[in-house]
């Protein structure tokens, strides 16, 4: 098929050519010059990036649909995705999936399954990172909604119900309001911010205390007792147990976090994208991809790649026995390990995340107040579980409102997860689930009305790096953090100049086109 | 055009999302040039990819502003479309009057549409080249650029209104017959649509009571008090967060 095409591109050369000078008449069947294979976020940047910057991309999907481990699901995409994880191997990057339905015992019902669209990664994307600029400039932003992920909450599992969701105060005012903080303990917080906001020029707090725990370094240099420590460390998002938390990882998170605060308006700090998180963006890129020319081939996958040595091209073998002769060839390291004699990249160790996507049946409102009066009305909302003995990893829980165009009016989503295998990881995200619900004294008691839980497998310390061996590049993974890293943004700035030799300057600089701009 | 007139006091503004379907040069694009340009070109090269316009509606009550997705009519995969009307308020699947293997195609477009996009997607299927038709043009040169076969001879009317419209009804779509080439009955396709998006819809979250699941709109406007400016970087009070 995708021969099929090619040769009838080049039959429609002619009239092509008359009409006007299109931008990418293919010149030589022969010479498809760039074919990519690429199946999630970042491989939907480079793609449109490439296809924006005058590159002829195939863009091949095995799936049925875009986004790849960033994809959103209705529920009936998410049981058929749940199924094929279910059977796959410790080793793939989603394995143990499954999906429970309790039987509803209010009125609260599931509606119609295509009425959610639930993510596969509910990223925070914060205002001060290199994302926003690139989604900017790239004009992507126009086809984009984001909204405010607007308070962070720590929820006490030892102290009783009700009290147990406790708010991060998140800026001077909060403090002084703060009634559950002491003099001292206010004191030293705000001592706290006030370093954080400029710690890179104070290295002499911090330089030789880098590597210990936060924590420590909370108490020795700011006299913060341990009960202030947990709102403090919710900032962080950091999926490690506090105890192994450095300072040096802590510090330039929590800035961000503080720093990111009013730059889109009064109160808030981090923005989610509307319609299925990083879901959304991948789409984006690829309707950008597409304007470019681009093509998309969905439900289609490589069997083989082999590199000719004559003159440097590979060739591609597709699930349907085409074939496609191409100058790169850029993938998933998954993917692009199973294909192509690229080098092991991930045979080092790797982590493993438990997940679950919970629908709730109700709005749980008091998790969304207003940041500020007339702003933005937040749609999400970050609840952070400390392990209760505190030696373990914490359960983030990330609450979207039906604002977010997840699930219908009157729900909500709960996006849960735990730096632990699912042996262990399931069982404490059910239970962070069941504390975070008995908190609200409401009639009917909230519910989960449907729940997806899964492990997912997190490739070690390569997040972002872009691992090359002469034509074929591989994207590793997404990292398991919860905050879109500026590296993964790095990682398809160095395939896209890689392929293009362009400067860095123009990377995702797309000028907007005549026919996209607003009359306004 | 339907955005000539300016309202004299602020009307609430919303955005919706349109896609274009249909076979390969029944005038997708020619229409969406008609409706946002006014402007008609009689040998258009065939859309590669997609292509993305706006427009605004004008309504007695609001303002609708089209984020309109223009698709390729020869796209091989039937890849494309997906990632298109996904989240789309509203879809315009185009057939060819001339053409009943045009019908037949779009109406694969609204089954996959009713399958697979928003619930409560509003659809007008739109018979365009009305023109070709019309005693007074005999001329039949001039729509189709992307159909390098031309038609034999003058073209006729292939498909009747009637056989058309009885479809429409039974799947609920709005029905147009249209000429892009003249202009006839473009703008009243928008404005159609424009009225058939529910007014509740442009507000809220999909869902909403009884199962009704209109896709919301992510208002362009004040109207949505969720939505982030990523443009409103550097503005208000950045200092807030950090300062403290």
């Amino acid at each position: 098929m995708v021969g099929d095409f090619l040769k009838d591109c080049h039959v429609a050369n002619d009239p092509l050519d008359q009409s006007k000078g299109q931008k990418q008449e293919i010149q030589d069947v022969d010479s498809f010059s760039r074919a990519n294979r690429l199946a999630m976020k970042k491989s939907a940047l480079i793609a449109g990036s490439l296809s924006r910057s005058g590159k002829r991309i195939l863009h091949l999907d095995p799936n049925e649909y875009y986004g790849g481990a960033e994809a959103a699901l209705s529920l009936a995409e998410a049981e058929s995705w749940a199924s094929r994880c279910a059977e796959a191997t410790d080793t793939a990057v989603f394995s143990h999936a499954s999906i429970t339905k309790p039987p509803p015992s209010g009125e609260k019902k599931l509606l119609s399954s295509r009425a959610y669209s639930l993510a596969l990664a509910p990223h925070l994307i914060y205002a001060k990172s290199n994302t926003v600029p690139a989604l900017v400039s790239s004009q992507c932003h126009n086809q984009l909604d984001f909204q405010a992920v607007g308070s962070w909450f720590v929820l006490d599992s030892a102290s009783n119900a009700q009290s147990g969701l406790i708010r991060v105060p998140s800026s001077r005012e909060d403090v002084f309001q703060d009634t559950a903080l002491s003099l001292k303990a206010k004191r030293g917080l705000m001592k706290f911010l006030r370093f954080v906001a400029n710690f890179e020029e104070q290295t002499e707090t911090w330089h030789d205390s880098k590597d210990t725990p936060f924590p420590a370094f909370l108490e020795q240099k700011f006299a913060l007792p341990a009960a202030s420590h947990g709102p403090i460390l919710a900032l962080t998002m950091s999926t490690a147990p506090s105890s192994t938390t450095s300072t040096g990882y802590a510090l330039p998170r929590i800035a961000q976090h503080l720093r990111s605060i009013g730059i889109f308006g009064p109160g808030f700090g981090a923005v989610l994208p509307k319609w299925g998180g990083l879901a959304e963006i991948a789409q984006v890129a690829c309707r950008a991809g597409a304007v470019g020319g681009g093509v998309y081939v969905l439900n289609k996958a490589i069997k083989e790649a082999t590199k000719s040595e004559e003159d440097n091209r590979i060739t591609l073998k597709l699930s349907d026995a085409e074939q496609v002769s191409t100058t790169w060839l850029c993938g998933s390291a998954e993917t692009m390990q199973t294909i192509s004699p690229a080098p092991d990249a991930s045979s080092g160790s790797s982590a493993t995340v438990s997940r679950s996507i919970s629908v709730i049946s109700s709005p749980l409102s008091a998790l969304f107040p207003s940041t500020s009066e007339g702003g933005v009305t937040p749609a999400g909302a970050v609840v952070v579980v400390p392990s209760s003995n505190n030696d373990g990893p914490p359960v983030h829980i990330l609450v979207h409102t039906s604002e977010a165009g997840e699930c219908p009016m009157n729900q909500c989503v709960a996006y849960a997860s735990v730096a632990l295998s699912s042996d262990v990881g399931y069982a404490q995200i059910d239970q962070a689930i069941a504390n975070m619900l008995s908190n609200f004294d409401q009639e009917p008691t909230p519910e989960v009305l449907w729940r997806l839980q899964y492990q997912q497998r997190i490739p070690a310390a390569t997040d972002g790096a872009v691992l090359m061996d002469g034509s074929f590049i591989s994207l590793p993974a997404m990292a398991g953090d919860l905050v879109l890293a500026d590296s993964v943004l790095n990682g398809v700035q160095q395939a896209w100049q890689s392929i293009t030799n362009e400067d860095e300057n123009m990377f995702m600089k797309f000028t907007s086109r005549s026919e996209m701009e607003d009359e306004e | 055009m339907t955005d000539s007139t300016t309202a004299s006091a602020p009307k609430p503004s919303s955005s919706v999302k349109l896609v274009l379907l249909g076979e390969a040069a029944v005038g997708k694009s020619s229409l969406v040039l008609r409706f946002v340009n006014n402007d008609f070109q009689p040998n258009k090269e065939p859309t590669i990819g997609a292509a993305f316009l706006t427009q605004k509606c004008q309504l007695p009550s609001r303002t609708i502003k089209f984020e309109i997705w223009d698709t390729a009519g020869q796209e091989r995969f039937a890849s494309l479309a997906p990632m298109y009307y996904r989240n789309a308020q509203s879809a315009l699947v185009v057939y060819d009057i001339t053409k009943p293997s045009s019908l037949v195609k779009a109406k694969h477009w609204v089954a996959e549409l009713q399958r697979q996009a928003s619930p409560g997607i509003v659809i007008a299927l739109v018979g365009n080249k009305l023109d070709l038709c019309d005693d007074d043009s005999p001329e039949d040169d001039a729509q189709d650029g992307e159909n390098v076969d031309g038609h034999e001879e003058e073209a006729v009317r292939k498909v009747s209104t009637a056989e058309a419209k009885a479809y429409a009804d039974e799947e609920s779509l709005l029905f147009y017959e249209t000429s892009a080439k003249t202009g006839h009955n473009v703008s009243e396709v928008f404005t159609a649509i424009a009225n058939a998006i529910p007014e509740t819809s442009l507000k809220g979250p999909r869902g909403g009571a009884g199962g009704g699941t209109q896709a919301a709109i992510s208002g362009g406007g004040g109207q949505d008090s969720s939505r982030v400016n990523l443009n409103a970087r550097g503005d208000a009070g950045a200092k807030e967060g950090c300062a403290c």
